[in-house]
């Protein structure tokens, strides 16, 4: 019983990490592949590594530690890419924003 | 039925990595398609030394000394696989290096400015 | 033209990708070097993990080769893009204020880099007991390198320092070498040192010395190949 669910749960984690390659192959700019390929991939590896914790409940503690390296560091990691992405604009080419709050709030895009 | 699953995604990597590097045009992803048929060709060395029903060959509590030689996968190919893994970076670097010299001399990334003889 | 000689390289790659997959079946035992080797390394060297056994004294001619490669490229790249090349000047003339990183980074970087630091280290020492050595703590020392390159963006690696810290360890592998000729079987024979109580930290002879060298010549490496691609 224990081994299908977790087999469900890391199949649908699977689901998630290949919508998140789909998303950044189809999405037309910079930043909104850096929004699919970040949302998608956290929790993608969140849901295949409780999944795998379902399954051989030994490891869980193990799998707790590495689900929190991958909650801590991933989101970082994409707000320093998605940064970069918003201040090199100009040379990158220009992107579409509705509502600009970052140059609004800091002055020169900050 | 494991490690056929792995033998054919590596394989399938090598053979996107090979297509990526003949078809682009652009430098950077030329060098993406090397570092992909790269890493193809290490999942395959690593899933040729599978044995049946094997654990990896560390001696802990899944793999006690005096049933070692019956149970262990075989780990000659993982040692050459770390030594693989450390020059593909290093030979990837370098190409990096390359591509932003070339860049520097014409202000442009597509290898057809560098070509000098068409086909 | 070009384009149908690419689909007849690939379509016959793939006929012979695909003769290898179907024709592979899984080995039911080890092939006799690989049984030997797993046997040889806990018995005689003393150490838990084969692989690093392998790497660190059965085959450590073929890892001295291996940094030698290593050596050759950070020299390549210290070449192709140090200070006195064109692209290093151009680079040099136009280099302007680097822009601040955001609180959220600098944040982040604050509780991640010790934790990356100790793990890179624990990589290093634990070589011979479970998966690591000294390969792996030198890549992750070289990424905890590049977080804080990432957070504190003018700080400047010291290039002259880790490149002589580097040589040093270079140097000591070689000196190792020796005395394993001179002491024992030959030359970077780990039985130099003691076997000691199989399974503790100070044990597998000149194992963890190796790694420790061999992480910190790595890690240096790679940071300076990291430093150099600024800019």
């Amino acid at each position: 019983m224990t081994d299908l669910v977790g087999s469900v749960i890391v199949f649908i984690g699977a689901v998630f990490l290949f919508s998140a390659g789909l998303g950044m192959f189809r999405m037309p700019d910079a930043l909104t592949r850096i929004h699919a390929g970040t949302k998608a991939t956290t929790l993608g590896n969140t849901l295949v590594l409780v999944g795998i914790a379902i399954y051989e409940p030994d490891w869980s503690l193990k799998l707790l530690v590495i689900v929190y390296f991958v909650l801590m560091t991933n989101p970082i990691s994409s707000h320093a890419l998605a940064h970069a992405a918003y201040t090199l604009r100009g040379r990158l080419g220009a992107s579409l924003f509705l509502a600009d709050d970052a140059e609004r709030e800091h002055g020169r895009g900050r | 039925m494991i490690s056929h699953a792995v033998l054919v995604t590596g394989l399938l990597l090598l053979l996107i990595g090979i297509w990526g590097m003949l078809t682009q045009r652009d430098i950077l992803r030329i060098i993406v398609g090397f570092a992909l048929m790269g890493t193809g060709s290490h999942i395959v060395i690593v899933a040729v030394g599978y044995v049946a029903n094997g654990t990896a060959p560390i001696i802990d509590g899944a793999l006690t000394v005096t049933e070692a030689a019956e149970r262990a996968v075989d780990p000659v190919p993982s040692a050459l696989a770390v030594t693989a893994i450390v020059i593909g970076l290093a030979v990837t670097a370098v190409m990096l290096a390359f591509a932003i010299r070339l860049h520097a001399a014409k202000k442009t990334l597509s290898i057809d400015a560098f070509a000098d003889s068409k086909w | 033209m070009r384009r149908a000689a690419i689909v007849g390289l690939l379509l016959a790659l793939g006929v012979i990708f695909a003769t290898v997959a179907l024709n592979y079946r899984e080995r039911t035992s080890l092939p006799p070097l690989a049984e030997a080797y797993v046997e040889m390394v806990p018995r005689e060297l003393g150490a838990l993990n084969v692989i690093t056994g392998i790497l660190l004294a059965y085959r450590a001619f073929d890892t001295l080769g291996e940094v030698a490669v290593l050596f050759m490229v950070a020299a390549g790249i210290g070449l192709l893009l140090g200070a006195g090349s064109k692209a290093g000047n151009a680079a040099e003339l136009q280099r302007e204020e680097p822009e601040p990183s955001t609180e959220i980074v600098r944040n982040g970087a604050d509780i991640m880099v010790p934790l990356i630091a100790l793990f890179a280290i624990y990589i290093v020492l634990h070589g011979h007991l479970g998966p690591g050595g000294g390969f792996q703590g030198g890549a992750v020392i070289a990424s905890c390198v590049l977080l804080v390159l990432i957070a504190k963006p003018d700080y400047r690696v010291k290039l002259t320092q880790l490149s002589v810290m580097e040589s040093l360890a270079g140097v000591s592998i070689v000196l190792v070498g020796i005395a394993g000729l001179v002491f024992a079987g030959g030359f970077l024979d780990s039985r130099v040192l003691p076997a000691g109580n199989f399974g503790s930290l100070v044990s597998a002879g000149a194992i963890p010395i190796l790694s420790i060298l061999l992480g910190t010549k790595v890690g240096c490496e790679l940071s300076v190949i990291i430093e150099r691609f600024r800019a």
